[in-house]
Parts: structure tokens; sequence; C-alpha cells
């Protein structure tokens, strides 16, 4: 039986090959070597591996379609991919299937300085678009840490969000419309009907607000219609030190009720300073129990006037330490530091889980108590460093593979995740559920929310070939042993994206 | 109150515009609905109960949207959400607030103003509920600085035809996992669901609201000052045109001091005739602002959508339209989203009708949509509610068959679409 199965899978790769390769002719790039296929076995999320049968390289987008309607027409399932940077295995490949790699459709195809849009290929960088946007001072608003290398189509996939969205909210806000190869083979323009004069307003249902974090289940972006947000004036950035961690859980509060809308508030706790101070030299006090770096932007004089109120707020509550970034070089330092965070954790471990729970900000500091007490239960350090402002945590679990430690972790970040969820919060701010969390989402959700969910993206792919295994618990994923231990991205290796 | 009759009463019910099939319209003429009923439920679960019955369902919040999109038709069963009117859980640390579905949004308001915050969304309908705001899509001017509602819910209950309760998102601004069903029932007109409990992200009220009225601004120059504001570092809050009156007013919120300042930039790089409204002017002229977007009974409301922009072209076919059909066009727009909102006056069903064809195929033509959110009784057997389908419409009628395949929820509200 499995050998037949193996048989017909082949058979239906060798037919999607055929035909995709005389519709769309020698430009489309086809990987079908083994070691060609190796390096997309896996994204971010390097426990999960699985080699794909057929990786595609689009050279131009109207070759998107064909792929997905070959697909189709063979039932072969499929997965888009950008840079690979996610962290929830999104992009992992199904068994046999398909990876449509965007990577070589990466314009920025126009830029309407007025309406402040900008008309994008999916495989462009989110930083290309504030670069080429810059020039008018304009910039595309998600900051996610990967944004050197990570692409527009895999944040809207994923509905990205980065230290900045506590003021300027997350991928979903800042699209307008999203042109889709859906996975019947057709092509539309969620969110407008026209992708070159995108509208905020579309009749009917939010299908792209429905398309925008669907982890690339409901179809492969083609064109992307981003908003623009112009530069702010001015900016002011500060390091807070506290001598305990809930003086600095208040502070985060105090400003939030203070009626402050920071750009940005991120904390770290005592072990995060010393790895980020030891890497990077930032200048944080490796003394202090927990640290918060608080951005304010906007207008000059309100940004000013807001801003002393922060310092004040700080100082109320036992801050020892307030440094004012008294420079652009000095902020670039702080936040140097702060993104070092990934990179210094080699420091303190071989090996480490990283979570994405999110729990309401007034409950950061039990969430942070909860966290220390699994941690020392488990006999397993866990290092924080998060964005504390939106009460996205990022807590580290470090271990020691050699140790026979893995096992351990993996079930202590497993229920640091579910901690949040029992806070009244969500297993996951930003990386999205993908394969990682999958078999925790009925901790989340009722039977009956998630009937409701699949029902929707049924509507978007009835055939089930689009992304399959993801973002719902599966036997095949949850029923089994979870897969491995973290083995860190190339691209982590050389420094080129952060882990959160 | 602004609300007419349960479509389910009104002539227009009964009008079989071309995209219906006529035996539908003959058998509601020959067979009414047998004394159609309203329900009130006061918990989730009565809602359930509520919906779960034979027959077609029309949800009401309190009345103000019934005319929009098409008429619905044969509504045997009206499921009112006036007994869920409540905050479950305001936390004010959190900024963020739980509702019920039927909460009017000038109730909430209130309650928040209490608090010193307040739901960043101005429509219209200040008395319209929460569930029915998120169900029309509707927005306001400050949508150019805050977002519509879709960005403000961060977690919803929602109950489907077949009686499942389901939730999505939760109590946190930050949330990603799984799907989003609040941002599909934004914009669904009661035809996918019935949104019993919301959560919102709520924000600081602004210390201070200030209002610049510049006069005689015509649409080229209404179209350049608003890429001026919009690109200088002033952050207004909103940007809104008036036409025939050629009124541009901008609107800022913030600290007293920073408002203050922002107005005073705003006045040093705007032209002509310019004027900083006080309060109460302030006050009276956002006031009559949203009295011209609802309108009254008896009017025809169109709601344009377009990329960005004021188009002259679109302007200047609205007034010649308008002229031609003898009918009075007072439009607002919202240069910097694309968003107009045209009231007409005047004249009969038939000039009414008129000019709703010809202008929406002026708008139609450079990509946009004209809905109808109200009319003149009569004009819907000369137009249609809807324009030129969407490409995405297709996957729409999966979703509504999918969710609903007995059609029971509002059905006709898309007519001719679905």
């Amino acid at each position: 039986m499995e050998l037949q199965a193996a048989t017909d899978r082949r058979r239906a790769l060798a037919a999607v090959l055929r035909d995709v390769s005389a519709e769309c002719g020698p430009s489309l790039r086809v990987l079908s070597g083994q070691a060609e296929r190796r390096a997309y076995e896996t994204d971010a999320l390097t426990a999960h591996r699985v080699l794909p049968g057929l990786v595609l390289l689009p050279a131009d987008r109207s070759q998107v379609a064909p792929i997905v309607r070959a697909c189709l027409r063979h039932g072969v399932p499929y997965v888009a991919r950008g840079a690979g940077t996610g962290l929830s295995g999104g992009a992992l490949p199904a068994e046999s299937g398909v990876v449509i790699a965007l990577a070589k459709l990466n314009r920025i195809l126009d830029v309407d300085p007025d309406r402040m849009v900008a008309i994008v290929e999916p495989g462009a960088t989110n930083l290309s678009i504030s670069a080429v946007a810059g020039e008018f001072g304009l910039y595309y608003a998600p900051d996610p840490s990967s944004q050197v290398v990570c692409t527009i189509g895999g944040n809207v996939a994923e509905n990205s969000g980065g230290a900045h969205c506590l003021k300027y909210g997350f991928t979903s806000h800042h699209v307008l419309a999203v042109e889709t190869v859906l996975p019947d083979g057709t092509v539309t323009v969620l969110g407008s009907d026209d992708i070159e004069a995108p509208c905020y307003d579309a009749p009917g249902y939010d299908l792209r607000g429905v398309f925008v974090g669907a982890e690339g289940t409901c179809g492969v972006a083609t064109r992307i219609a981003v908003r623009l947000l112009r530069r702010p004036e001015a900016v002011r950035t500060l390091v807070a030190d506290f001598p305990d961690v809930p003086s600095a859980c208040e502070t985060v509060s105090a400003v939030i009720a203070a009626g402050i809308v920071p750009a940005a508030i991120e904390m770290m706790d005592n072990l995060a300073i010393r790895a980020c101070e030891d890497a990077v030299h930032a200048g944080y006090d490796r003394a202090a129990a927990a640290s918060l770096i608080i951005e304010l932007d906007g207008h000059g004089e309100e940004c000013a006037e807001l801003f002393d109120q922060v310092s004040a707020l700080c100082s109320e509550h036992a801050c020892t330490r307030l440094r004012i970034a008294a420079d652009e070089a000095e902020r670039a330092a702080i936040w140097a530091g702060r993104k070092a965070a990934f990179a210094a954790m080699g420091r303190l471990s071989p090996e480490f889980l990283l979570q994405d729970g999110v729990v309401p900000r007034t409950r950061l500091a039990e969430a942070l108590a909860g966290i220390a007490d699994l941690s020392a239960a488990a006999g397993l350090r866990v290092a924080n460093v998060f964005h504390a402002g939106d009460g996205n945590l990022h807590p580290l679990v470090l271990y020691r593979e050699a140790d026979g430690e893995g096992p351990a972790a993996e079930k202590l970040a497993a229920d640091i995740a579910e901690l949040c969820v029992a806070l009244g919060g969500s297993l996951s701010g930003e990386h999205g559920i993908g394969v990682d969390k999958a078999c925790s989402m009925p901790k989340m959700f009722s039977p009956a929310d998630l009937t409701a969910m699949d029902r929707l993206r049924a509507a978007f792919d009835p055939s089930g070939l689009c992304n399959p295994g993801k973002v719902f618990p599966t036997p095949a994923l949850c029923g089994e042993a979870k897969a491995g231990a973290y083995q860190p991205h190339p691209l982590e290796e050389t420094g080129k994206i952060q882990r959160w | 109150m602004v609300g007419a009759p349960s479509s389910a009463s009104t002539p227009d019910g009964k009008s079989a515009p071309n995209g219906t099939s006529p035996a539908d319209g003959a058998a509601a003429a020959s067979e009414p609905p047998a004394s159609p009923r309203s329900i009130t439920p006061t918990t989730v679960k009565d809602l359930r109960d509520a919906v779960s019955t034979v027959g077609a369902v029309l949800i009401r919040g309190t009345g103000t949207a019934t005319t929009w999109g098409a008429p619905v038709r044969d509504a045997r069963t009206t499921v009112s959400l006036a007994g869920m009117d409540r905050v479950l859980d305001h936390r004010p640390a959190d900024m963020t607030v739980h509702v019920q579905g039927g909460i009017r949004l000038d109730v909430l308001q209130a309650e928040l103003a209490e608090h010193g915050q307040w739901l960043p969304y101005d429509p219209a309908r200040s008395e319209a509920t929460i569930g029915g705001l998120l169900a029309t899509g509707d927005a306001g001017p400050r949508r150019l600085a805050y977002g519509s509602l879709r960005e403000l819910v961060i977690g919803a209950t929602m109950v489907f035809p077949d009686g499942a309760i389901a939730k999505s998102g939760g109590h946190v601004i930050k949330n990603v996992a799984g799907y989003d069903l609040a941002k599909l029932c934004h914009g669904s007109l009661g035809t996918l669901g019935v949104v019993a409990e919301l959560v919102l992200r709520v924000h600081p009220l602004p210390a201070t609201s200030r209002t610049v009225m510049v006069r005689d601004v015509d649409t080229a120059s209404a179209q350049r000052l608003t890429w001026a504001l919009t690109k200088s570092a002033i952050e207004p809050s909103a940007v809104e045109w008036c036409e025939p009156e050629q009124v541009l007013a901008v609107r800022f919120d913030g600290t007293a001091d920073g408002a203050a300042a922002r107005a005073a930039a705003a006045r040093s790089m705007l032209t002509g005739s310019l004027a900083e409204l006080d309060a109460g002017e302030a006050h009276s002229f956002w006031e009559s602002h949203a009295a011209r977007v609802v309108a009254e009974p008896g009017d025809t409301v169109m709601r344009a959508a377009t990329r960005p922009g004021v188009d002259p072209g679109l302007v200047g076919a609205l007034s010649a339209w308008a002229d031609r059909a003898g009918v009075k066009a007072l439009l607002t727009c919202s240069p910097a989203t694309g968003a107009y909102t045209v009231r007409v006056t005047g004249a009969d069903a038939k000039a009414h009708a008129e000019l709703v064809k010809n202008w929406r195929a002026s708008v139609e033509a450079v990509g946009g949509f004209v809905m109808l959110r109200r009319r003149r009784p009569g004009v819907d057997a000369m137009v249609e509610s809807w324009g030129r389908a969407p490409g995405s419409v297709e996957v729409m009628r999966r979703v509504k068959g999918n969710f609903d395949p007995e059609n029971r929820f509002a059905p006709g509200r898309f007519a001719p679409w679905f």
C-alpha cells in the first residue's frame, strides 16, 4: 500500500512538473534534486523538517496561477515561501508537496507618495519597501525583527508585528489589497478590485482581513498594496533600570494608564540584560533586575511633553537609572543591544526554545512570576526579552541537549504558552500558530470555534491543498511524539535575522 | 430617530430587481409572511435559540441601517439585540472593553469617558449598536488617524445560522492565533452571523480636539491641501471636504498644547479663507456633517469608495448628473481615504435612480464602488443597490454557502450578487 502511495505521489509530482514546464517555459526555475530541495525543508522553526517533492521559483508573477492549477489538477499540496524566516513552521512543506518560492518576485512596483500607497511583489523584503518609500519621507510601519530579510508576502501570511506595532498596528492594518491566486487557480484581488487603484473600503465581507494572518492557507499573494506612513517628526528613546521585575511591570501599566501610547515599550530581565551587554556593550546596567526601553514619537512638542511624563513615571516607580538617548547614534546603540538579544543567548546556553505568548498588560508581573515558578520546577533557566507594551512575551527556555534536557525544555515551553492562555491571553502574538502551536489550539479555542474557522478556510480552499496541516491540530501532528530540539536557522547564524 | 421600518414590511421588499427571480416576488406578493415575529434575547444562549429557527432571520440593532444594501426578502423572524446591551468587562488599565453586541456606541463612549477613555471611532450613526457598526463596516472621518472598527476589535463571539457559538481573537491587543472571524463579519450586513459579543481596544481620550476650517476650496485645491496635510508632520485625525459648500475641515486630537500647536501649523500651511472653530462651532459642524451622512427617510444615500483622493472628474460628474436629473446632491468626502457619501434630495424616484446609475458608472470607471445606504421608495425597481460585483464575489458566495447554506440570514441583502 505504502509503496503504491509513494509511486502515486511521484507520478503526481511528475505531472505537475510537466504541466508547469509546458505552461511557464524555461524561465520558471525548477529545483528537483534532493540537495537543492533540502534547503527548503524548514523555515526558522528548524525543529520541524520535511523534504519537499519539488521547489518552483517563478520568475514572473503570471507563473504562480499555472503552478497552483497544476497542483490542484494532480492533487499535490503546496506552500508559498518567502525568506523562510517564519518562527512557527508556516512555510514547512508538505511531504511530497510543492514549494512555491517567491524570492524572485521582489520588485517594488509603484510608490504613490500623495496617496501614500505602495504596490509590491510578495518577495520584496519588508525593509526594501521603506528604503524606496524613504525617498519621499515615507515608510512601511510594521517592523518585525527580521525585517532586513523577511518578505512582505510572509508578513501578510503571518500578520506580522514588531516592536512598534503597539502604536502603529500590525500588517493587517497596513494592507489595503492583496492580489491572490486562490486555491481554485483563479486570480482575484481581495480588498479592492483593482490592485493598482487600491481602496480603503471594499463592498461585502472583509476577505482581505481574513487573508492577512491566515498563515498562507487561503491562497498565494502575487501583488500587495500597502499603506505608507510619514516618518514622525520627533523620536525620543530612554532606558530605565529597575531593582525588581514587578516595578518594571508596574511602570508599564502606569504609562498605559496615564493615557500615553508609546511607539514601543520593550522589557528585558537580568539574564537577558547581562547577555546583551556582554555581547554588544550597549551600555546596559548588568546589575539591573529589569530594564525598559521606551520610545515615543510624533509631533515635536507633543512628543517632548509626553516623554517628560514617561520619565517622571519611571522615577516614581523606583527606577534606579534613567538613560535618555542624546542623539540618533545612542538611540541606535540602545536598539542594537535589544536586537542582539538572540545572538547573545549563545553565551548563556547552547540551545534554547522561544515562546510567543501574550497576556493582558496588567498581568505581566503575574505571568513573569508564573514563568519563574515553572522554570524553577523544571530546573531550567528562562530569559525574558519582550514587547511589554502589548503584553507579548518572548520567554527563552535555555537548555543543553547534550545533557538530555530537550524533552523537559519542550514541556516547559508548552507550559508557558498555555500559562498565557490561562491568564486570559493568547498562544501567539506575532509568530503564528503554524505547526509549532497547532496542538495547543484546543487550549484557547473550543471545537465550535475551530469548526467555524475551518469552515472559513474551506471557503477559500475546498481542496485542502493550500498549505495543509497548519493552524489546526491534526492527529498526525499532535498524536505523535513532538519533533526534535531547536537548531539555529542558517540566516540566524550569519546574524542576518533575529529570533523575535 | 432615523430607523426605517423593518425591511420585511417595506414596499421595497416586494420589488424584484433584475437579478432576483420574478417567481420570488410573486410568491411574496401572494403569500405575505405569516405574522413576522420579533425576539429580544438577553444572553448568548437565548440568541442562539432565537436564530435556530426556520425561515429568514433579520438581525436588528437600533435599526439605523436596515436600508443599507439591497432589501431583505421575507424575514419571518427579527432578532433584536436590544436586550444585549451591556458592558461585560471594562479593564481600564489594560485599555480593553468586552461588550455585548447590542450596546449603543454613544452609551459605550459615555461609560468609557468616565475613565478618560474612548473608542476612537466616529461613524455618523452614534446611536447604532457596536455589533451593527461592525456588520455594516461603517467608519467616520477619524478613520484617517485611528483606523476603522476592524482595527479596533480584538475579539468576537459570533452566533452562526446553524446555532454554533464561535469565538475568535481574545482579550489581548496583539494576537495572531486562529482565523479572524470578526474581520469576516466586517461589512457582512447580517448575512453571515450575529455579533453577540466584542472585545475592543480602547484609547486614552485626547485632552483636546481642534478643528480648522477652510472655505472656498474647490476640488483641485481640496486634493492638493489634503496631500499637503497628510504628508506633513502635523498628523490630522480627520480631513473632510464638503460640496457644494466647498469647505475643508481638518481635525486635530491630542494634548492641549500639542493639538493647539498642530492646528497653528495647519493654519500657516493652508491658504485662503480659514478659521479655527471654537468648541461650540466645531461641535455643530461635525454634527451637521454626520446628519448629512445619515440623511432622512425619502432621501437616497450613496456611499462610494475609490482609491485615496477627491477626484475632480467624479465630483464634476456628480454635479452634472444631479443638475440633469433635477436633484440636489450633497457630498461629504474623506479625500485621504477615498470615501464619498452623497445625500440626494428633491425630485422623484426616477430622478434619484438616474443619478445613481450615471454616477455609479463614473465611479466604477475609476475602479471604485457605489452602494446604496438608503433610497427614495421606488428607486429599487429602477436601479440595483449594488453595482458591478468585485472579482472576489465568488469567494463571498462560498463563504456565505459554508456558513448559511439555507440562505436564512438577511436573504437578498447582497442581491444581485448573491
